[in-house]
């Protein structure tokens, strides 16, 4: 292969796909070679990493599904706890190495994805309000039960005991970790199950309708999430020494969801660019907003789940948000139409660059000859809707 | 091509800024050399719904500094005291501990709350950080040889309450509310359910963190006429408040530390509970004589509230740490020593003969053996908040 | 025996306040077809409205009719600047918007009046005595108002124009704007009426349970909405009904130490099983989904 088949080959690549994993990888390899990371910020790079995963999931169920889960902590819970007791049960044998992370990391995630299942049938027959309570009653019926569990089993209200693994080498597992779950997600989504997925989202019945399994693909994408959810679970119970179920409250689901919505639903990469930029928020902001300001950061959350939630679904707003938006500005920059994009109302008549002269048309007489078909007024009337 | 390098080039921009602000400043494995001053850390729920302890310790905290400041400090050093708002959410007691050994905390007071108290334990251990917490009181807490408690844990709680009960309400009925699922209240009543005399028939009612209703509860214990209550104050006032409502034969409400401050409850007027409310406790907020007395006016002078045993509690940690690297003497103290140095020599001195007296009791000794932790060893007291009607 | 009595006793007088909740929530819900999420919080504004002009003037009917006002303007202003936006928009997106607004109402709750939970003594009403028996007054006061509201509803909605322009926009919202019902307006009415019967909610539960914090509204309003789906989610007989039950439920439950603590976990449990077999509750009318 000469050098020429290799920029060739670069650049038939799309590597606008890509921006994820090379700021990822890049910013990893960096981070490791510097060797001088303090230890504040090793922690926040596992928190963000863990984040990613999370918020990488979620979007999956809320942004092509288009269902609301609100037991995405459950999940994460299930899979810190089960995951967590393997570990801890594991280390004595086995150490605390990779061998045994790997291992605990895919029991949890399996876990947490029978979870995921469970609460998917339910998803067959719901949608909307009643499939997100359903979410919200699964992730507080976790929490109980762990929080009542046996002291043997799994700690009880103190909290399962779980080992910590090195920090110096956490925080690059867990960004293996993310890429791996943006990997998972972001082919699914390119495949033709990530179509069918979205094509539910848009209209369920149209979808059954064109011959897509409506209800595996529902039950799909709750396992799947689930699954990465527990991921997180395990990976976060290993930077703990103690996984603690009061960890995984509402308010932490809803703090998944604010990501997401951040991010833009339905955008990968902004869940991952959200992710990172919230947890580093709440980092930053719990030692500047002290006594009761600190409440100012949850004022932030709710408004980032109202308005931005109005301005990109309510309809008024529709004209400004054809005129200001991301992928028009990212084609202004490359200089380059998208041809990906089509504004809602680029297929209206008035639009359509026409020849025609629409006088001379309109004083010719049509004349309509019954006598060669039937159905003439059937076949106008077509005509006349399009 | 052009867009690929452009997009690389903003990619390994963007990288390098954010390592940039990320890691200025760089491993040191001496946080303390630069210390002009003995770095106390304090981590805590400063804010949120169990904010009202984290800030009642960083108060009775900061009061001791002061005052050892400004009687000079030790060997010619002030103390400082840095906190971290933990949040009372264990996930975030690694970061607070880190940021705190960075800025050269070299002696801790642990964590507030139990729950996270446990992270800061694993990640103390590693570090050989001495801490002695006022108010973390699970039993697992001082479990290691780095860790002490200036506040009753949990089972000797349960066990102190339990002797109590056996010598006063020997072949009785009583009855036991808890909180089902949350540490402190589970601690103490397994505890106190394991010496409980066998003549004495226990009733036992739980609920929930967070219930409202206690109906059932009310039911169930209502021939009782002693309860012991394990539970913190807001429930209990509820409870209180929802019994009188029911014709009961309750006549005794005893609970443990967690009942502290069941009087300054805005809008809830303790005298209206036609009980004897009591519990056991290192404390008294109504005191008036000793170093109690003298803190209750001095705290009460200076923050316009009365203190609670967490207040209490922190000041005499602080005072503890002070007295005994006061005994362990200025040649083997230096400003600029590590936390494990220091945490070395505080063990032992903690371990020896070493004792301690301050507002939460005289007399303190910390005796550590395979069954008894950190624990300390000082004299439980019944407070009686309201008698009888 | 009586321990029996009371138990159910006490049941119906915490299902009374999970029933007069539930009225808001199957209200709107069954009229504007969305999940109000804050209506728990709506609660949770009344409960502070009472407690501030408890404090102010200590007489608790200034203090009712205060929060009465508080919650319709919030109500109102809510449904006007967060929901009214999105009619028309994908039901998720309402739903995101719900919750960002309960938990706004949350935070701003905290804000003002700190973290830590407040006791407030409206009135002491005292109890009636059956036998062995003890009901306290504001327990019966409840359940006797839940039932007059669930009547005064119904008859509302049956027999004023209103009510019936409400019963055309919740059949079909197009089809009401066609024979010229102002739907917009009909919508901004329910919740006006679903936050009255939040701040009439807010009173009643403070009577019994007389303790405010910023988060009180939230495992109620869930409760309610569970009680509100056994029922039949839409019906206003059934949220009287389901949420009667599950208070009886709640407290059998409650009344063995070792069920107690997952109390919540089996009514949780009760809605996802009910939600599976039977979404329409016990008294919901079956709907077809249209395109």
């Amino acid at each position: 292969m000469t050098f020429g088949d290799i920029t060739k080959k670069l650049k038939s690549v799309k590597w606008s796909h890509y921006i994820a994993y090379i700021v990822i990888i890049v910013f990893t390899v960096i981070c490791m070679l510097s060797g001088n990371l303090k230890r504040t910020d090793i922690y926040l790079l596992e928190k963000i990493g863990i984040s990613i995963i999370l918020a990488v999931s979620l979007n999956f169920i809320v942004g092509f599904l288009g269902e609301l889960s609100l037991g995405h902590a459950g999940f994460m819970c299930i899979g810190a706890y089960l995951g967590g007791k393997v570990s801890s049960m594991l280390v004595g044998s086995m150490g605390n190495g990779i061998l045994t992370l790997i291992i605990s990391v895919i029991v949890g995630g399996i876990f947490a994805a029978l979870a995921g299942f469970v609460i998917g049938l339910p998803a067959l027959r719901l949608k909307g309000d009643y499939l997100a309570i359903v979410t919200l009653a699964f992730g507080q019926i976790a929490l109980i039960i762990f929080q009542n569990s046996n002291y043997e089993t799994f700690g009880g209200a103190f909290g399962l005991d779980t080992p910590r693994y090195d920090y110096n080498s956490l925080y690059i597992i867990i960004f293996v970790f993310a890429i791996i779950t943006i990997a998972a997600f972001q082919n699914v989504i390119r495949s033709k199950h990530g179509r069918a997925i979205t094509a539910i989202r848009d209209n369920e019945i149209a979808a059954k309708a064109t011959g897509v399994p409506v209800t595996q693909y529902k039950l799909f994408t709750f396992v799947m999430a689930a699954f990465f959810a527990g991921v997180a679970g395990v990976l976060y119970s290993y930077t703990q020494s103690k996984v603690q179920c009061t960890h995984f409250d509402y308010n932490y689901s809803i703090e998944i969801l604010v990501m997401v919505v951040l991010g833009g639903m339905g955008s990968l990469n902004g869940s991952i660019a959200a992710a990172a930029l919230i947890t580093f928020l709440n980092e930053k902001l719990a030692t500047v907003l002290t006594g009761n300001l600190a409440v100012l950061q949850n004022i932030f959350y709710s408004l980032v789940l109202i308005l931005i939630v109005i301005y990109s679904n309510a309809p008024a707003f529709k004209n400004i948000r054809e005129k200001y938006n991301f992928k028009k500005f990212k084609s202004l920059i490359m200089r380059k139409r998208d041809p990906g994009y089509i504004s809602d109302d680029e297929g209206s008549w008035d639009r359509i660059p026409t020849k025609i002269k629409m006088d001379e048309l309109l004083s010719v007489d049509i004349s309509v000859q019954s006598d060669k078909d039937g159905s003439t007024s059937d076949s106008t009337g077509g005509d006349e809707n399009e | 091509m052009k867009k690929f390098t452009k997009i690389i080039s903003l990619m390994i921009t963007v990288a390098v800024i954010v390592l940039a602000v990320v890691s200025c400043g760089g491993q040191n494995t001496s946080y303390t050399s630069k210390n002009t001053t003995f770095v106390i850390g304090l981590s805590g729920p400063l804010t949120g719904g169990a904010s009202q302890y984290g800030i009642a310790v960083e108060n009775g905290a900061k009061m001791a500094v002061d005052e050892i400041n400004a009687a000079g400090g030790l060997f010619g050093y002030n103390f400082s005291l840095i906190s971290y708002d933990d949040q009372h959410d264990s996930s975030r007691v690694a970061t607070g501990y880190a940021s705190m050994l960075e800025k050269g905390m070299q002696v801790s007071l642990g964590c507030v709350t139990s729950l996270p108290c446990a992270e800061f334990k694993t990640l103390s251990k590693a570090d050989n950080v001495f801490f002695i917490t006022p108010s973390a009181s699970n039993d697992e807490i001082p479990s290691e040889s780095n860790g002490y408690q200036m506040c009753f844990a949990d089972g000797n709680q349960g066990k102190a309450a339990a002797l109590y009960v056996n010598a006063n309400y020997a072949g009785q009925t009583i009855g036991v509310l808890y909180t089902s699922g949350d540490n402190y209240s589970e601690g103490i009543y397994n505890q106190f359910k394991d010496n409980i005399d066998p003549s004495i028939t226990l009733v036992s009612a739980s609920f929930v963190d967070g219930a409202t209703d206690f109906s059932s509860q009310i039911n169930t214990l209502k021939n009782c006429e002693f309860v012991f209550m394990p539970i913190y104050y807001t429930p209990a006032s509820q409870f209180m408040l929802q019994a009188k409502d029911v014709s009961n034969n309750m006549k005794v409400f005893y609970g443990c530390d967690g009942l502290d401050g069941i009087d300054t409850i805005e809008g809830f007027d303790i005298n209206t509970i036609p009980q004897e409310v009591s519990y056991l406790s290192h404390f008294n907020s109504a005191a008036t004589e000793g170093i109690a007395g003298e803190f209750v006016t001095k705290y009460t002078a200076k923050y316009g509230t009365a203190p609670s045993q967490f207040a209490a509690g922190a000041y005499d940690c602080v005072y503890a740490i002070y007295n005994a690297m006061k005994a362990i003497g200025s040649d083997k103290i230096s400003v600029t020593m590590s936390a494990s140095e220091l945490c070395d020599l505080l063990k032992a001195q903690f371990d020896g003969s070493f004792t301690f007296s301050g507002a939460t009791g005289s007399n303190m000794k910390w005796v550590r053996s395979t069954t008894n932790y950190g624990y300390v060893d000082k004299a439980a007291t019944k407070y009686i908040v309201k008698e009888a009607d | 025996m009586e321990q029996i009595i009371t138990t159910i006793i006490n049941g119906l007088s915490l299902g009374g306040v999970y029933a007069l909740i539930a009225l808001g929530y199957t209200m709107v819900y069954g009229i504007a077809k969305m999940l109000n999420f804050a209506h728990g919080d709506i609660i949770m504004v009344g409960g502070y409205t009472i407690f501030v002009f408890m404090n102010a003037t200590g007489n608790p009917i200034i203090a009712a009719i205060f929060a009465a006002v508080v919650c319709v303007i919030l109500g109102a202003s809510m449904e006007k600047l967060a929901y009214k936006p999105l009619r028309g928009a994908s039901p998720l997106a309402v739903l995101i918007t719900a919750i960002g607004v309960s938990y706004l109402l949350q935070s701003l709750s905290q804000i003002i009046f700190g973290p830590t939970p407040k006791t407030v003594i409206v009135a002491d009403l005292g109890v009636t005595k059956i036998g062995n028996v003890t009901i306290s007054n504001s327990s019966v006061l409840t359940l006797i108002l839940t039932v007059i509201i669930m009547i005064a509803l119904t008859l509302f909605i049956k027999m004023s124009k209103t009510g019936r322009a409400m019963l055309a926009v919740s059949e079909d919202r197009d089809a009401a704007k066609i024979m010229g019902v102002n739907v917009n307006g009909i919508i901004t009415i329910t919740f006006v009426i679903g936050a009255f019967l939040a701040a009439v909610a807010s009173l009643f539960y403070l009577l019994k349970y007389p303790s405010i914090s910023n988060t009180m509204g939230s495992m109620p309003g869930i409760k309610a909405f569970t009680a509100a789906v056994i029922g039949g989610i839409g019906s206003i007989p059934g949220a009287m009904l389901g949420g009667l039950l599950l208070g009886v439920i709640e407290c059998i439950f409650n009344s063995f130490s070792e069920i107690a603590p997952y109390t919540d976990a089996i009514e949780f449990g009760i809605l996802i099983v009910l939600l599976l077999i039977r979404p329409n509750g016990i008294l919901g009318k079956k709907k077809r989904e249209k395109v």
